[in-house]
């Protein structure tokens, strides 16, 4: 295995005092995609801040190929950018936002050629386009434009922020397709935080799951929030919207969140076992994880999406299908909180 | 009313004569407006950048201090700086009381913390996306720096022009500073105040409209810089 193109330890951020993230080591690969998600407020941007150099850690270290790297270091800046959530032009034209990397690199030749490249790969190849001024965009233009002002400067590493979160299906489409396409040309590694779970399954050699600032997990687990209460039958759970119950151990705390990483589907006609509990659920979507050839089924029962991963034998076993009712089956003691 | 009409009449007269009582305030007061704002534009935008941009433990008490000096009045200004230039004050021996440069430091006083004030406003107004952004384009502290002060420009503008206007208009420190002597440290205003009193309104009226005239001038200029850049 290469060196890692980042390597983190012991690595700790908080703001006014509050702690946001806490990972003991991390390393990402190069030329490798890294999906990240987790609920809003997870650390997501935060990590990516880090990682992107745009602050420091209030502790831990952060390796860049090896080498220590912090916000402005010199060998390091021109090989990352990151691509926040909320785009942000300069009060200039579209030429001026999407060049203006390149200046502050020193221009370099070509530099016509250069944006009118990145923004043909972000579909806005318009001859006008790049004379528009920064308020004549909508909000999918400026994040492409955003996106064409990295990827205008082949960079080693791009770290994207929900980049499709406030886009319609077609600019979401095009961002995404810019991204790949950058890192097949170039070797870039991408780092991407999204909610849009099914795309990161597609292109993701790993994902990592941050809840409350740590990274417990490779995304394919259920988390279920609080509040718990005490439920008739003596069980600790909680009501779903359909009324069926969903039973956990005694949590630790009202507020902790209950983590199922083993999931099973259960029409097989096999005996629920004592501490087994089983629940009726709907097919609600499947991904393909292309990496391993496992399906990603998510399965709603009342509000709760509870996720099942499966061989391709298992899926064929079970035909599982978008709309299909099917039980999903837990044990207790397989419960982890957090 | 009609007196103040006379006074329009011969404030044209005046101005188109070429009388060169009115251009002699008319003189002091650009010379001593340019020496005052020329100072406080170059101590204040760095410190009013500072103040905005970083974050220090005093950030809020500092903060607080110059937006309390932002209100100074201006015969309070006048007083100290009188107190500081007298023969008898620490600055005595320097023969600034009743000089135009003696003027000029109290109008930077006044206008300094407006400056610092103002573009602490117009920098922290700049979205921390901005920092996010140019840092992420690769730039060093310098390239920040620079372009984060570019990008607040308006904001910085703004400042400025609020400044000006108050060093223009302000007649306690020119007054109890320069000493309102005819031909040497009489400004506009403290000219209107004195023509006004000795009931000549024409010339008052004359030094108002060019005023008016100046300030007029400033801000077509900077709304043409505005459009411009």
């Amino acid at each position: 295995m290469s060196l890692p193109i980042y390597t983190i330890n012991s690595l700790k951020q908080s703001y006014a005092g509050k702690p946001v993230l806490e990972i003991d080591r991390l390393t990402i690969q190069p030329a490798s995609i890294v999906g990240l998600i987790g609920p809003n407020g997870s650390g997501k941007s935060s990590l990516l801040r880090i990682l992107g150099l745009i602050e420091r850690p209030a502790q831990g270290k952060i390796l860049f190929n090896g080498r220590p790297a912090e916000p402005f270091s010199d060998d390091v800046r021109f090989q990352i950018t990151l691509l926040p959530q909320e785009p942000f032009l300069l009060k200039r034209s579209v030429f001026n936002n999407v060049s203006y990397g390149l200046k502050l690199r020193g221009g370099g030749e070509d530099v016509v050629q250069k944006v009118n490249q990145a923004l043909s790969l972000v579909g806005l190849a318009d001859k006008d386009f790049a004379q528009r001024p920064w308020y004549a965009l909508s909000g999918g233009e400026m994040q492409r434009v955003a996106l064409a002002s990295r990827l205008v400067l082949k960079p080693n590493v791009l770290l994207l922020d929900e980049p499709t979160a406030s886009v319609d299906a077609a600019s979401a489409q095009l961002i995404k397709e810019a991204s790949l396409q950058v890192r097949r040309e170039s070797g870039t590694t991408l780092i991407v935080a999204s909610h849009d779970w099914q795309w990161l399954y597609e292109i993701c050699d790993e994902i990592l799951h941050l809840f409350q600032g740590k990274i417990f997990g490779t995304g394919r687990e259920t988390i279920i929030f609080g509040p718990w209460q005490k439920l008739e039958t003596g069980h600790w759970g909680k009501i779903l919207s359909d009324k069926q119950h969903l039973c956990v151990p005694a949590p630790p705390s009202q507020g902790a969140a209950a983590v199922m990483d083993v999931l099973s589907l259960g029409d097989d006609g096999s005996a629920v076992e004592r501490d087994e509990i089983v629940l009726k659920g709907t097919v609600s979507r499947l991904s393909l994880e292309r990496k391993t050839g496992h399906i990603f089924a998510t399965i709603l029962a009342g509000d709760v999406a509870f996720t099942v991963r499966l061989t391709p034998q298992q899926n064929e076993k079970h035909n599982v299908f978008p709309g299909k009712i099917i039980d999903i089956r837990y044990r207790l003691n397989q419960i982890k909180w957090v | 009313m009609d007196f103040l009409l006379d006074g329009f009449f011969q404030a044209f007269q005046l101005l188109l004569s070429g009388n060169a009582e009115t251009y002699s305030a008319i003189g002091a007061t650009v010379k001593v407006s340019t020496y005052s704002m020329g100072c406080s534009l170059l101590i204040g935008i760095p410190l009013g950048f500072c103040l905005g941009h970083f974050n220090f433990r005093w950030k809020k008490p500092v903060r607080t201090i110059v937006d309390t000096l932002m209100a100074l009045p201006t015969v309070f200004i006048g007083l100290l700086v009188y107190a500081f230039l007298t023969h008898r004050g620490p600055l005595g021996d320097y023969n600034l009381l009743f000089t135009l440069p003696g003027i000029a430091i109290g109008q930077t006083i006044l206008a300094l913390p407006i400056v610092i004030g103002l573009s602490a406003t117009a920098v922290e107004s700049m979205d921390q996306k901005l920092r996010v952004m140019i840092m992420s384009m690769g730039a060093n502290r310098r390239q920040l720096f620079l372009s984060t002060l570019w990008e607040s420009r308006h904001g910085l503008l703004a400042g400025a022009i609020a400044a000006y206007g108050r060093v223009m208009t302000e007649v306690g420190i020119s007054m109890m500073v320069g000493g309102n002597i005819k031909w040497h440290t009489r400004t506009i205003t403290t000219a209107i105040a004195l023509e006004t009193n000795k009931g000549l309104f024409g010339m008052g009226v004359a030094l108002g409209l060019v005023l008016l005239a100046i300030a007029f001038l400033v801000n077509v200029s900077v709304s043409f810089l505005r459009r411009r850049y």
